[in-house]
C-alpha cells in the first residue's frame, strides 16, 4: 500500500505547485514533462509481451482518468469554499476546474473503447469503471449546463451545490454499478499486498506521464481562472461605463 | 452556516412551530391537488403510458417481461417525477406564490421537507395504481410478496423525493426548466435506480428481504446521505 500514498501525496502537492509558481516558469516545467513523457512513452518504456503496442495508450487513458477525478474534487472544494466564503475567486475555479474535467473525462472516454477494442473485442461494455465515468461525464456535463441556463444571482450558488452532490454521488455510483457488474481490468497499478503488476520501467513512465498531465491541468486551471476574472472584471467596467452614460 | 445549523436542530428537537409550518404546507399543497387533481393525473397518466409504451418495445415473451417489469416500473416512477416536480414548479412561480410562501416561513427547510412529502404522497399514491397494472399486464404475483416489495418502494420513493425535490427547486429558476430537471435529477439518481431495480426485481423473483440487504443498504444511505445534504444547502436556492 505504501506507493498508493506516495502517488495520493504527489497529486496533494500540485495546489502548491499552482499557488507559488510563476506561469511562464509553470509552462516551461509542463512542456519537458510532456516532452519527456512522450519519448518514455514510445521509446523506453517495454512493449507489453501479451497486449502489443495497444497497451501504451494505458499512460494517457490512466493519467487522463486520474486527472479527471483530481479536477472534479477541485470542484467539490472549490464549491464548498465558495458557499463558504461567497468569493468569486473560488466560483472561478470551480467552473474552470469543472469545464477541463469534462474535457479529461471525454479524453477517459475516447482512450478506453479504442482500447477495449482489441483487448476485450467490443468497444463497451457496462462494466463499473466505464459507467462511473460515463455517469459522472453525464453529471458534470449538467453541470456546465446549469451554469448557461440560470439567471445571474444564483448561478454560483446553483452550480456550487451540484459541485457538491456530483462528487458525493461518486461512491454512491461506484458502489451500485459494481453490484451491477463487472469487466474491467483490476488495477495493475497497486494490486494485492501492494505490489505492481507493472514493471519498474512501465512504471516510471506512468508517473512521469501522470505529472505532465496534472501539471496541463493546473497550467489550464489557471489560464481559465484568469480568463474567468478578466471577463468578470470586463463585466463589472461595462457596467460602469453605462452608468456613467446614463447618469 | 449558521442558519442551517439552525433548522438541523430545529429539525432535530422537532420544534413544534417547525413542525406546524411543515403539516400547514403539506396541507396546503394537499388541498390544492384535491381541488385541481392536476399533477397526480398527468403522473399518473405518463406512468401508464410509460408502461405500456414499453410493453411494445419488449414484445410478446412472457419470460423477458418478467425480468424486466421492475426497471420498467422504476423508470415510469422517475420519469412521472419529472413531470409531477415541472407541475409543481409552474404553481409555485405563478403569480409569485412560492415568494409568498419563504416571507411567510420562520425556517425555510420547512418548505423543503413539505415538498418533498407531498411528492412522496403523489408517488406512493402512483405504486398503488401502477402495481396492480402492471401485476396484470405483465403477469407477475405482485400480493405474494407484498409486504417486502412495500419496503423497497417506500425506501425507494423517499430518495427519489428529496433528489427531484431539491432539483425541482433548482430548475425553478433556471431559463430551459423542462430541460433542466430531467437532465439534472436522471444523472445523479441512478445509484438509487440501480439499487431499487435490482431489490424489486430479485423480490418479485421470491428473494427474501435478507437477500437483497445489500440493495436495501445502499439505497438507506442514499436516502440519508442527501437528505442530510439538501437540509444543509437549502437556504442557498432559496435566498434571493
Amino acid at each position: 500500500m505504501q506507493k498508493w500514498w506516495v502517488i495520493l501525496l504527489f497529486v496533494m502537492a500540485f495546489p502548491l505547485i499552482y499557488l507559488c509558481m510563476n506561469r511562464i516558469f509553470h509552462a516551461t516545467i509542463m512542456c519537458i514533462t510532456m516532452n519527456a513523457a512522450i519519448m518514455l512513452i514510445f521509446i523506453y518504456a517495454p512493449t507489453e509481451k501479451m497486449q502489443g503496442i495497444v497497451q501504451k495508450i494505458f499512460y494517457f487513458h490512466v493519467s487522463s482518468a486520474i486527472t479527471m477525478f483530481v479536477a472534479f474534487f477541485v470542484v467539490c472544494v472549490a464549491s464548498i469554499m465558495y458557499l463558504w466564503k461567497n468569493s468569486d475567486w473560488w466560483d472561478a475555479i470551480a467552473l474552470s476546474a469543472a469545464e477541463i474535467g469534462v474535457v479529461f473525462c471525454t479524453l477517459v472516454l475516447i482512450t478506453g473503447p479504442l482500447w477495449a477494442r482489441p483487448i476485450w473485442g467490443t468497444w463497451w461494455s457496462w462494466d463499473p469503471t466505464l459507467t462511473l465515468t460515463l455517469v459522472l461525464w453525464l453529471i458534470y456535463v449538467a453541470y456546465l449546463m446549469l451554469r448557461i441556463e440560470t439567471y445571474d444571482t444564483r448561478r454560483a450558488r446553483f452550480a456550487a451545490i451540484l459541485g457538491i452532490i456530483g462528487f458525493i454521488d461518486v461512491p454512491l455510483i461506484r458502489w451500485s454499478v459494481e453490484k451491477w457488474r463487472t469487466l474491467h481490468p483490476k488495477p495493475v497499478l497497486i494490486q494485492e499486498g501492494g505490489t505492481t503488476g507493472l514493471t519498474s520501467a512501465m512504471l516510471l513512465t506512468f508517473l512521469v506521464c501522470l505529472v505532465a498531465f496534472l501539471l496541463l491541468f493546473f497550467y489550464l486551471l489557471r489560464e481559465r481562472v484568469s480568463v474567468a476574472q478578466s471577463r468578470h472584471t470586463l463585466e463589472v467596467l461595462r457596467h460602469e461605463i453605462d452608468e456613467i452614460c446614463v447618469g | 452556516m449558521y442558519k442551517n445549523s439552525n433548522s438541523f436542530i430545529a429539525l432535530m428537537s422537532g420544534s413544534k412551530i417547525f413542525l406546524q409550518q411543515v403539516l400547514a404546507l403539506l396541507a396546503k399543497d394537499l388541498k390544492t391537488e384535491w381541488r385541481t387533481r392536476e399533477i397526480f393525473t398527468s403522473m399518473f397518466v405518463f406512468a401508464v403510458l410509460v408502461v405500456v409504451v414499453f410493453n411494445f418495445a419488449i414484445g410478446a415473451d412472457t419470460e423477458l417481461i418478467r425480468q424486466v417489469a421492475s426497471g420498467v416500473i422504476w423508470i415510469a416512477l422517475s420519469f412521472a417525477s419529472v413531470l409531477g416536480l415541472q407541475r409543481t414548479g409552474q404553481m409555485e412561480s405563478e403569480e409569485d406564490s412560492l415568494q409568498g410562501v419563504l416571507l411567510a416561513l420562520h425556517d425555510r427547510s420547512a418548505l423543503f421537507i413539505a415538498k418533498m412529502l407531498a411528492q412522496m404522497l403523489y408517488l406512493l399514491v402512483l405504486v398503488i395504481g401502477i402495481l396492480p397494472l402492471c401485476g396484470i399486464w405483465f403477469r407477475i404475483d405482485f400480493i405474494a410478496h407484498i409486504g417486502e416489495i412495500c419496503v423497497a418502494f417506500m425506501l425507494g420513493i423517499l430518495g427519489l423525493s428529496i433528489v427531484g425535490t431539491l432539483f425541482g427547486m433548482i430548475a425553478l429558476h433556471t431559463r430551459a426548466c423542462e430541460v433542466m430537471l430531467p437532465m439534472l435529477f436522471l444523472p445523479v439518481s441512478i445509484p438509487l435506480t440501480i439499487a431499487a431495480v435490482q431489490a424489486t426485481a430479485q423480490l418479485i423473483d421470491g428473494k427474501s428481504l435478507r437477500d437483497i440487504a445489500d440493495y436495501l443498504v445502499l439505497i438507506g444511505i442514499f436516502d440519508v446521505v442527501f437528505f442530510v445534504l439538501v437540509l444543509m444547502v437549502f437556504d442557498y436556492i432559496v435566498e434571493e
